[in-house]
């Protein structure tokens, strides 16, 4: 609990701890205002109606999201490379792996506030504009845990990399290579593509069901499972020459 | 050059002691197998020209970089089993400055005061031995470099370490900062009971502060031994008491001369 304290006393004035949650609440604001203007050309769509809550909306908030977890994982270690702070961390009787793990933390209480919001906003369209009877919490419940599963990649291998690089550059660089890339990607319907954490990501907004696909779920634990690991025993190893 | 070595029987025990420390980079040897005496409750003044390989052993002595070979022993503890124990006990400061440069020089040893259980007071108690309680509200990132060497030192003195090490801490400091810093250094065995290890490439500013010394060049000891058993060799190898420097500077030469020789047979 005190690393997480410590942490949050380092990131004062980078903004690295409220950049997911203000991108939730601009994912939010945009599905007010998408489905405000267009919610009835949506509705005409051949789809179920959760369908096209869930998924007609998510492509945006997802970029949105993506983007605050480079931003945010870019920030988070930026600040400990920019005046050298890192090397005084090293010779303080705190293991890196903690640190490490308490930036994840943060990151992901962030990421999971701003799924919350967004998905919160999809609920209070749902239970208003949505045909009567046809809104579903539990669904939209499960699409909030299935978004966030999915998002997980991208923030666990983005810390990993900007943990590696003191220039914030390259990991900001991958990122966003990241994220083109996918856009290429996620569309081709080929297993292989899913070693991409950002294709990952961008899965459940390019799909015309909202329901959970079991093969990227699989891959998006896999993925965080790898890059967690990676990151906490690279944290922990890296001596400063 | 002969080395002086400590008698243990008189005294105090070590408390930092290295054995052929050695650190390679390839087929460069920063560091050629370093055995190292610090005497408890004494200031070491380690002294070497730039390159000689003093970071390098701090370094390592704080488990920033590996030995490729030899050992070291910190208050009894080593590393890599009682890392912990022995960050927990040695104030630090290498090379440059480090700090948060988004947040205040008191925001700064915060972080600090935290991650070791220290009380609030021990912020502003560092602030004020370093001369810099008056900007402590300002953000690191606008100090000047001797401000930031300050805060450096405040982060090393936090808590009141048993062991400091300490690299060429007065760098960037100007004149009436570094006899301040110089002082502070002199004093702190006697008013916090802790030994210092403190490197320079100034015999000057050693002599000053050291009660004990070790001269270091190309990765190599040269010497090892109190400050008064240096001034008698001195005396008796033709050069004055008082003027160190030259010694200090001919031994250096010495040692080159031999590399060179070497290097050509």
């Amino acid at each position: 609990m005190s690393a997480i304290s410590i942490e949050l006393r380092k990131e004062r004035r980078t903004g690295a701890a409220i950049v997911l949650p203000a991108v939730g609440l601009m994912g939010s604001l945009y599905a007010f205002a998408n489905f405000l203007v267009r919610g009835e050309t949506l509705l005409s769509l051949p789809l179920d109606p959760m369908d096209i809550l869930l998924t007609q909306l998510y492509g945006m908030i997802v970029v949105l999201n993506m983007f605050g977890a480079i931003v945010a994982t870019c920030t988070v270690y930026g600040l400990e490379f920019r005046g050298g702070a890192i090397k005084k961390m090293l010779v303080m009787p705190l293991s890196m792996a903690k640190i490490y793990a308490s930036k994840l933390l943060v990151l992901a209480v962030g990421l999971l506030l701003a799924v919350a919001m967004q998905n919160g906003a999809l609920a209070l369209i749902g239970s208003s504009s949505l045909p009567p009877s046809s809104c579903d919490m539990g669904q939209v419940l499960v699409f909030a845990g299935y978004s966030l599963a999915t998002s997980m990649p991208v923030l666990t291998f983005m810390l990993l990399v900007s943990s590696r690089f003191e220039n914030m550059w390259i990991p900001l660089g991958m990122g966003v290579a990241g994220f083109l890339s996918a856009v290429a990607l996620a569309g081709v319907d080929l297993p292989l593509t899913l070693v991409h954490p950002f294709v990952v990501m961008l899965k459940p907004a390019i799909a015309m069901s909202a329901q959970p696909d079991i093969a990227v779920l699989a891959a998006s634990a896999a993925h965080t499972a790898v890059f967690l690991a990676a990151g906490v025993w690279l944290s922990g190893r890296g001596h400063y020459e | 050059m002969k080395r002086a070595h400590f008698k243990q029987a008189h005294h105090p025990p070590l408390i930092i002691e290295t054995r052929d420390l050695t650190k390679r980079y390839k087929d460069f040897v920063a560091v050629d197998g370093v055995s190292m005496h610090v005497r408890k409750g004494s200031v070491y003044g380690f002294l070497g020209p730039n390159g000689a390989g003093k970071s390098t052993t701090m370094k390592m002595l704080l488990g920033l970089t590996a030995p490729t070979a030899g050992e070291f022993k910190i208050d009894g503890m080593r590393f890599p089993g009682d890392k912990t124990a022995i960050l927990k006990k040695t104030g630090s400061f290498i090379e440059s400055p480090s700090f948060y440069a988004n947040l205040t020089g008191r925001e700064n040893l915060d972080v600090i005061r935290r991650i070791l259980g220290l009380p609030q007071s021990s912020i502003d108690e560092a602030l004020e031995l370093v001369g810099l309680a008056e900007f402590g509200g300002r953000l690191a990132k606008k100090y000047s470099l001797g401000m930031k060497q300050r805060l450096g030192l405040a982060g090393a003195l936090l808590g009141r370490p048993p062991i400091l090490i300490l690299d060429e801490p007065t760098n960037g400091l100007d004149p009436v900062g570094i006899h301040e810093i110089r002082n502070l250094i002199k004093s702190l065995p006697t008013t916090y009971d802790c030994t210092i290890l403190v490197s320079s490439h100034m015999l000057s500013e050693i002599e000053l502060m050291a009660d004990d010394i070790g001269i270091l060049n190309h990765g190599r000891m040269l010497y090892e031994g109190s400050l008064d058993n240096l001034r008698s060799q001195a005396l008796s190898s033709g050069y004055a008491a008082d003027n160190l420097e030259e010694l200090f500077l001919a031994i250096i030469e010495q040692d080159n001369l031999a590399r060179k020789q070497k290097a050509l047979l």
